[in-house]
């Protein structure tokens, strides 16, 4: 008997089985704070989610995830900002008129029309992530570069965010006053609906790239993470599946983005920070970038001990979670996916040798 | 439009002042970056802890003052020493088992300095603190057209000198010698009976010890706060980056260079279309020098 964690139809089952049990939790919760708590836990997995495929599988350590999460939510905050804005009587969001600016930038323009800033705000951040992959990995650029490549990306794209008052309102982040309209209906954060819409894009992702991975271009993939070399001498395009890989994650972190505003109905340059993209990853980290569905389990994880631990603790909770992951990354570099990896693999073959009556 | 002035026209006195303050910022970054490019240059390892040393060296100088009296001056070479000492316990504590693994390595020391950042934040408390500097140092002068504060010209001359110490260190003392050899060929220099493991500790340690350096004049620039690390962190990797790995020379040039262009951009439009378009073009010319500036080719890790 092999390992039960490397059968394919049993971690297909497992991931039906995790999504099946998240889809029924607005049944059992009463509670609206606590269901649009679960909900953004949702959309902190689907970033996970991003850089378990960039870095487990892609073997790419991007600190930028961020980019795509952050510019996501800010054309998604601007959609829904315009979306209370009347073109006759109030035709310009409050906060420009606080800041001097007396028409609507052109920037804001397509934002009038929600499925084209819905569009916008999934589109530009992943055509920016292909382009910044095209430079990078055509360059052949790899390992801690790509690291500080995105962190530098990252912390421009933050400075500008926080400084261009008149357009992003700076510090203080848009507020768009009512919820997502959509098709005539009106999502409410608090609702079970908005949970559901999370949860079917993180499902429909998920399982979408678990099967991607299962395919011939995710062994490919794998294998330019073990040895890009190696793939180049096969006869590979390594910077094709670099970019690809690369954009891909960035478009399910600007899937994250555009849910996260949908949810919060808020957005501010904290989205774009540095410590916070770096944070996805050590949720990553925590439950095993190597799996999915280990990553996205790490994210609800550390995120539940943080709002458990609440406020008040809120430093002593960043000490701990500093020397978790200092102790993960020394001692388990597979996260909690590879402790249980592990464990089962030592089972399969206890079960093993005594099937066949002593060691083999 | 009065909030959204994006260029500033070109006035020669104005001007030559934005030069001498990109003169300035090069070599806060240069200082901030040259503790970096020895331990990335030697050991492969890109320590995202680096501005947490900084902002220790900021603290012990604080410490120093608030508590011993010490004089300012006195207070640079002790947090040098000061912070040396701690990078070499985190060397041997941590850093030391994830050689063979640059992206752990970078992944663990930023845990560390979340741990750093967060137990000064506890122990000390999150209130931005004050180093006095000495009275001669707060003056500024004129002459031409340029007006500039001596601390500045301080941490110029500081920053000069411990180029040029780290430089002679590494090319002419026999230690530099074996750091040399070992950043050439770990396993050969081994077998010629240097100890990679002592050789590791120590320019960690110097490299930690050149960020404390760093953090105890920036301290009395700005304020001493706990996260005022991430502040230096980025422009110094990009300084490191652009130079080309394990090349002084390279470091001194690429800061001059980003020093400048941030500047003369920062002069024309402001501080954050500067920035961006720095890092912009950072990006974009790594993709036609991955190796940067002045980088041979080294023996792969």
């Amino acid at each position: 008997m092999s390992n039960p964690y490397h059968n394919p139809k049993a971690q297909w089952a497992a991931y039906l089985v995790f999504f099946t049990v998240l889809a029924c939790v607005p049944l059992m919760v009463e509670n609206t704070f606590t269901v649009n708590l679960l909900a953004r836990f949702l959309v902190l997995g689907m970033l996970a989610l991003s850089v378990s495929l960039v870095w487990g599988y892609g073997g790419i350590l991007s600190l930028g995830q961020g980019i795509a999460f952050g510019l996501a939510a800010y054309g998604m905050g601007m959609t829904m900002q315009m979306q209370a804005q009347d073109p006759e009587n109030m035709p310009i969001p409050s906060f420009m008129l606080t800041n001097e600016l007396t028409e609507l930038p052109a920037l804001w323009e397509p934002f009038w029309h929600a499925p084209t800033g819905i569009a916008l705000a999934l589109i530009v951040p992943t055509l920016f992530f292909a382009a910044l992959g095209t430079i990078m990995f055509q360059a052949r650029v790899a390992g801690v570069f790509v690291a500080i490549v995105t962190l530098a990306m990252l912390s421009a794209w933050y400075s500008m965010a926080f400084d261009m008052q008149p357009y992003t309102a700076g510090f203080n982040g848009i507020s768009p006053p009512n919820p997502l309209q959509l098709g005539g209906y009106s999502v409410d954060p608090y609702s079970a609906t908005a949970y559901w819409i999370a949860l079917a894009c993180l499902t429909a992702l998920t399982l979408g790239l678990k099967a991607l991975l299962h395919s011939k271009f995710g062994l490919i993939i794998q294998a330019v993470r073990e040895d890009p070399e190696r793939a180049r001498f096969l006869g590979y395009s390594v910077a094709a599946y670099q970019v690809s890989v690369f954009t891909l994650s960035g478009f399910v972190a600007a899937v994250a983005g555009v849910l996260w505003v949908m949810i919060v109905q808020y957005v501010s340059p904290t989205a774009l920070e540095v410590s916070f993209s770096v944070t996805m990853v050590i949720w990553a980290a925590v439950g095993g970038r190597m799996s999915l569905i280990g990553a996205i389990i790490g994210a609800f994880l550390v995120n539940g001990m943080q709002s458990f631990l609440g406020d008040e603790l809120l430093y002593g909770f960043l000490l701990v979670l500093g020397g978790l992951f200092i102790v993960i990354v020394r001692f388990l570099p597979n996260g909690l996916a590879g402790l249980l990896e592990s464990v089962l693999g030592r089972f399969g073959k206890r079960a093993a040798s005594s099937d066949a009556g002593g060691p083999v | 439009m009065s909030v959204n002035h994006f260029w500033t026209a070109f006035a020669f006195e104005p001007f030559m002042n934005a030069l001498l303050i990109g003169l300035s910022m090069a070599s806060i970054w240069l200082i901030a970056a040259l503790g970096l490019a020895i331990v990335y240059g030697t050991m492969g390892v890109i320590n995202m802890a680096h501005g947490e040393f900084v902002m220790l060296g900021a603290y012990t100088t604080y410490l120093l003052q608030s508590a011993f009296g010490l004089p300012f001056l006195l207070c640079v070479p002790c947090a040098f020493l000061i912070v040396a000492a701690i990078g070499a316990i985190i060397e041997k504590l941590l850093i030391r088992h994830l050689y063979k693994r640059p992206l752990d390595t970078l992944l663990a020391t930023w845990g560390l300095s979340l741990v750093l950042v967060q137990g000064v934040r506890l122990m000390v408390g999150p209130e931005p603190k004050n180093v006095a500097s000495p009275a001669f140092l707060n003056a500024s002068m004129q002459f031409w057209v340029f007006e500039l504060s001596w601390f500045r010209v301080f941490i110029f001359g500081v920053t000069i000198a411990a180029f040029v110490v780290t430089w002679w260190l590494l090319q002419k003392t026999r230690v530099g010698l074996m750091v040399r050899a070992v950043t050439q060929n770990k396993e050969i220099a081994a077998a010629h009976g240097i100890d990679a493991g002592r050789v590791y500790t120590l320019t960690f340690a110097y490299g930690a010890g050149l960020a404390g350096l760093a953090g105890a004049m920036f301290g009395a620039i700005k304020n001493v706060f706990p996260d005022m690390g991430a502040g230096y962190i980025v422009e110094a990797f990009l300084v490191v980056v652009v130079g080309g790995v394990g090349s002084l020379a390279g470091s001194l040039v690429s800061a001059l260079g980003l020093g400048e262009i941030y500047s003369v951009f920062a002069y024309f439009t402001n501080g954050t279309f500067a920035k961006f378009w720095l890092f912009l073009l950072v990006v974009i010319f790594l993709r036609f020098r991955p190796q940067g500036l002045f980088s041979e080719a080294l023996a792969r890790r």
